[in-house]
């Protein structure tokens, strides 16, 4: 509209029929930029329309998780990660320690050093027997349940496995069962009424769990650990006593005798 | 004529591409606003059709309904009596209302035309 004005304002001095012209021109330049200036607006309108409807079906789609911890669990969350930050801090230390030694000795005795790692390696998945300070835990049934005749069944599968969860949270480095040594794959399950470790039935009680760990104070917090636990009460519902033997110096747990199954495991890009 | 059509395309993809999410609290006033601007658009259709389109009225009508829905949603809250109940009434009524003559329109000019071929057939 104001350019029409201002067109109609320079040409007040133009001859009759040129200002009939001009005015024509006038309209029809002032309708187009009217028509233009209205396709503008309604295209505006339209992409906050966009706008919206697309928020809004965002925010119905993927609602954003509420954080619903309080501070406690924020902490013992925070605690646990400091400890993972911690292992990862000396992982990464072992393991400069190793590159370190292999750029020392890069063509001298490259052959042990790879040597060593295997073995490290071999050690951390199971496959060779450990000699260090541990735990003995007996098996036994019950002997005034078996004198009042009761019927001395299978240890439940739950209940080792339960067991089992309890010694590694108690910081357990190495665990066989009734000489079966526990790896990543072991699996504790029932086959045709047997209970079975790495699909070894379990002789029947009595029978020992040889727990080791890292150190002989390590395996007298386990001894006190496990005696304060609910476990020698489960096993009893289950007839059975759990006996726990005094800690020792010298325990040694047997390898993982079965070929190594990992069928899902595949090899990690470099660098990742 | 494709240019309106474009710039929803174009919120639409802002929208979603950028996955802005508003807090739940406000959804209400979101989803309010959103029937609000859709009843604004189908008016400003049907009037574009029934030739009696202004450009102030239709941008005016957009904001104030808008802005109007979101406060009496917020009053509504305030107050506790369920008032975006009734800006949704209104303008879903209004929505129908204006899809139906929109339809309307459309389907007379669509006669009109079928018409007129038959009759330029026919001479």
């Amino acid at each position: 509209m104001d350019i029409g004005q201002a067109y109609g304002y320079c040409n007040s001095s133009l001859h009759e029929s040129e200002r009939n012209d001009a005015e024509a021109l006038t309209i029809r330049l002032g309708g187009a930029i009217l028509k233009k200036n209205m396709y503008t607006r309604i295209t505006i309108v339209l992409f906050i329309i966009g706008l919206m409807i697309a928020v809004q079906y965002n925010t119905i789609q993927k609602p954003a998780e509420r954080d619903t911890r309080d501070i406690w669990a924020i902490r013992e969350e925070l605690a646990e990660e400091k400890k993972r930050h911690s292992t990862l801090l000396a992982d990464i230390r072992s393991l400069n320690d190793v590159v370190g030694r292999y750029e020392q000795s890069e063509k001298t005795n490259l052959q042990s050093i790879l040597n060593e790692t295997l073995d490290r390696l071999k050690q951390q998945a199971g496959l060779t027997a450990v000699t260090g300070p541990g735990v003995i835990l007996r098996v036994e049934p019950a002997p005034e349940l078996v004198a009042m005749g009761y019927d001395i069944e299978e240890i439940s599968p739950d209940l080792l496995t339960q067991l089992l969860n309890a010694l590694f949270k108690y910081d357990a480095a190495n665990v066989a069962i009734d000489g079966n040594r526990i790896v990543h794959t072991t699996a504790i399950r029932d086959i045709n009424g047997k209970t079975t470790v790495n699909s070894v039935p379990l002789s029947s009680p009595p029978f020992e769990i040889y727990v080791g760990t890292t150190s002989f104070k390590e395996a007298q917090k386990m001894y006190s650990s496990i005696q304060a636990s609910t476990f020698i009460d489960s096993f009893y519902l289950d007839n059975f006593n759990l006996v726990i033997e005094e800690p020792t110096e010298y325990l040694t747990i047997p390898a993982f005798d079965h070929p190594l199954t990992n069928d899902y495991l595949t090899e990690g890009k470099k660098g990742d | 004529m494709w240019l309106p059509f474009l710039g929803l395309v174009f919120g639409l993809a802002l929208g979603l591409l950028t996955n802005i999410q508003i807090p739940s609290i406000y959804e209400n006033y979101l989803s309010i606003a959103v029937l609000a601007a859709l009843d604004t658009l189908f008016g400003g259709i049907r009037a574009q059709l029934q030739q009696v389109y202004d450009d102030k009225v239709f941008v005016s009508g957009f904001f104030f309904n808008i802005v109007l829905a979101a406060g009496l949603a917020f009053l509504g809250v305030n107050l506790g009596v369920d008032l975006y109940l009734a800006a949704i009434f209104a303008f879903g009524v209004r929505l129908f209302q204006n899809i139906a003559i929109i339809r309307r329109i459309l389907l007379t000019r669509l006669d009109e035309k079928r018409h007129k071929k038959n009759k330029n057939s026919i001479e």
